[in-house]
């Protein structure tokens, strides 16, 4: 009890609480949305300053493995080191910032959403667990304290049968992933003898027995075991071809709460992707960098494609989401090398997906699901800001110079060279070109067309302003998309310390 | 173990993948498509009702149900530390004690918000004809 370290799972513990205690004022001392803002908000700072402590920590004593004492075998579930504590900093802020623009559903859900605001920090801590874990059973609850807690926020707002679609969907798809991911941590334990990654685990056999294994024939055991994990994390990522949920989900789910769902898990399951490949299985980067590349070509191409022939704003978020996946899969083949250009592509992607998904949910409101692209047109005349920051938006996805998106592909690209995969980079730079066809068009949209004639809200006519929240929300999206897109170096230099132990 | 063993498992593999494609394939290719807005609408089960049923039916039921479940669950995991309760220590009481307090909370919570009530209909009708001043101190 006295051997156990609480700084590396700090913002769990935080998190945890936090939850609990939104459900119990809510129930027991009939205390409203104020209050649950309160807690969580103040929960998700002390999280944000934990991994900042985790970081300094770091930097004082070098990466911790156990937090047991000695002999403690057990112990070495959880990693501290600047990759887990970057993964803290950028999920605890872009999750505070999905939480705030979600702010309008909460109220707008009444009692329920006490249930929301809990399941959302819930989800919150497994995100984190998902990078923070030594061992593959452990990634594995996490993925799934984060996965039923999204499912379950996917169909929050239950009068919409979209939203039950999106959320039936999710589970029924997500739990097969899910599985398949198990199947995967089964076969490497049964490759390799371990499911830790670090100290004694599955690094450790690798590194010392890969030719071992490939004399004695279990390699055909650990290969189908790392094709596994990366199906089933693939799945979490939304790259090609395990993306069919991703659209019918995010135009399904209500406005307020895809945020959350898409840029977390987004973070979340690259950040365990770079985690298994490039921390646990550096050394067999031969066998798993081929079959990366692939995916990632596909994602690419196929989601660029797609994205082109949506006629809903959600939609085509998704699908340029498959394709964001895959640029950033790009860089993973590089292993450690391609880490940094992840982190950077994946910290700013991240903000932009946001501040996109808090303009839709401002348009269409934040219960609906659909959010076509007919109801942006003509949106410069009728909501000047809000079209500006859309167009901020879709111009750093695009990866235009003077926009983080452009470091971000540079960073991607480069990686991919350097890895000897020249063919993925010209693949990716084509791509990037045709999918400036679909994010220009929602501009041409806003400024250069006409609105279709229709009444009411959620309709073309109307002028949409964001509320307090969204305003924050978008306001950071666009300094982050501008800012490290004019001065990326702080954050370059930051992603470079970055890696996995 | 050669490449040659895993021989078996790439045939399972291609008949799977073979088996579903080809009946995928051809229920696309010989079904009729005569999609109806009905048809394209989120399915959930069965056909879409054009008249509430004829009788409201409880879902308390199975809203016990799940929560016995989920009580259940909770008694074999403690009889793993049971039995060895004395090996576990203070740390093993810890450990118990903040998982037996998830699951209270969980209690406290679907116990405030209803989902033990059994009655929730009676007790409203009971309470605005045998109590009126109290549902009306509970609105204001």
């Amino acid at each position: 009890m006295q051997d156990i370290a609480f700084l590396p799972i700090g913002p769990e513990i935080v998190l945890l609480g936090a939850a609990l205690a939104v459900l119990m004022v809510a129930v027991t001392l009939d205390l409203g949305h104020r209050m649950w803002a309160a807690i969580s908000f103040t929960a998700l700072a002390l999280a944000i300053l934990l991994s900042w402590a985790q970081w300094i920590r770091v930097d004082d004593v070098g990466p911790q493995l156990n937090y047991g004492g000695e002999g403690v075998r057990t112990a070495s579930m959880v990693v501290m080191d600047h990759f887990s504590a970057l993964a803290g900093i950028v999920v605890f802020v872009v999750a505070a910032l999905a939480l705030l623009g979600a702010w309008p559903l909460v109220e707008s859900l009444e009692r329920r959403g006490a249930e929301f605001v809990a399941l959302a920090l819930l989800s919150i801590a497994g995100l984190h667990t998902m990078a923070a874990a030594n061992n593959l059973i452990l990634l594995f609850i996490g993925l799934e304290t984060a996965s039923i807690s999204l499912y379950v926020i996917a169909g929050i707002v239950r009068e919409q049968p979209n939203s039950d679609e999106a959320a039936m969907k999710y589970f029924l798809l997500g739990s097969f992933a899910s599985a398949i991911f198990l199947y995967g941590v089964a076969l490497v334990f049964a490759g390799t003898g371990a499911t830790s990654i670090y100290g004694g685990g599955v690094e450790d056999f690798v590194n010392g027995n890969l030719l071992n294994l490939l004399v004695n024939g279990r390699e055909g055991v650990l290969m189908a075991g790392i094709a596994l994990l990366v199906v089933g994390l693939g799945f979490k990522v939304s790259a090609a071809p395990f993306h069919q949920w991703a659209p019918d989900v995010y135009q399904g789910a209500a406005g307020g709460a895809v945020g959350l769902m898409a840029a977390g898990a987004k973070v979340a399951g690259f950040a365990a992707i770079a985690r298994v490949l490039a921390g646990a299985f550096p050394l067999a980067v031969d066998i798993w960098a081929p079959s990366v590349a692939a995916v990632a070509a596909l994602s690419v191409v196929l989601g660029t494609a797609l994205a082109i022939a949506q006629s809903d704003l959600k939609r085509m978020l998704a699908y340029s989401g498959v394709a964001h996946a895959g640029f950033m899969l790009t860089a993973l083949v590089g292993a450690k090398a391609g880490v940094p250009a992840m982190w950077f592509y994946l910290s700013t992607y991240a903000f932009q997906l946001l501040g996109a998904f808090t303009i839709a949910a401002a348009v269409s409101g934040p219960r609906t699901g659909a959010s076509a692209l007919d109801e942006y047109r003509g949106l410069a005349a009728r909501s000047p800001v809000l079209a500006a920051t859309m167009g901020v938006m879709m111009l750093s996805l695009a990866g235009l110079p003077f926009t983080a998106g452009f470091v971000g592909k540079v960073g991607v690209f480069a990686a991919a060279v350097e890895a000897g995969f020249l063919w993925l980079a010209v693949v990716g730079l084509v791509t990037a070109v045709a999918g400036l066809f679909f994010y220009i068009r929602v501009i041409v949209l806003m400024y250069f067309q006409q609105p279709v004639l229709a009444e009411g809200p959620g309709t073309a006519t109307a002028a949409p302003e964001p509320s307090d929240h969204q305003r924050i929300v978008l306001g950071v999206a666009v300094a982050v998309s501008i800012g490290f897109g004019l001065v990326p170096w702080p954050l370059l230099n930051l992603v470079q310390h970055a890696l996995p132990l | 173990m050669t490449l040659a063993d895993y021989l078996p498992i790439a045939l399972m593999f291609v008949l799977g993948v073979g088996f579903a494609s080809v009946a995928m394939y051809f229920s696309w290719r010989i079904a009729p498509k005569k999609p109806t807005p009905e048809k394209l609408a989120p399915y959930e089960c069965g056909i879409v009702p054009l008249q509430e049923p004829a009788q409201r039916f409880p879902v308390k039921f199975y809203m016990v149900a799940m929560l016995f479940v989920i009580f259940d669950v909770e008694i074999i995991f403690l009889f793993a530390w049971a039995v060895r309760f004395d090996q576990f220590g203070w740390a093993g009481i810890a450990a118990v004690g903040i998982f037996v307090a998830l699951l209270i909370e969980t209690l406290v919570y679907v116990w405030k918000r209803g989902a033990l009530d059994w009655n929730v209909a009676r007790r409203a009708r009971y309470r605005r004809v045998v109590a009126p001043e109290r549902v009306q101190e509970e609105a204001a």
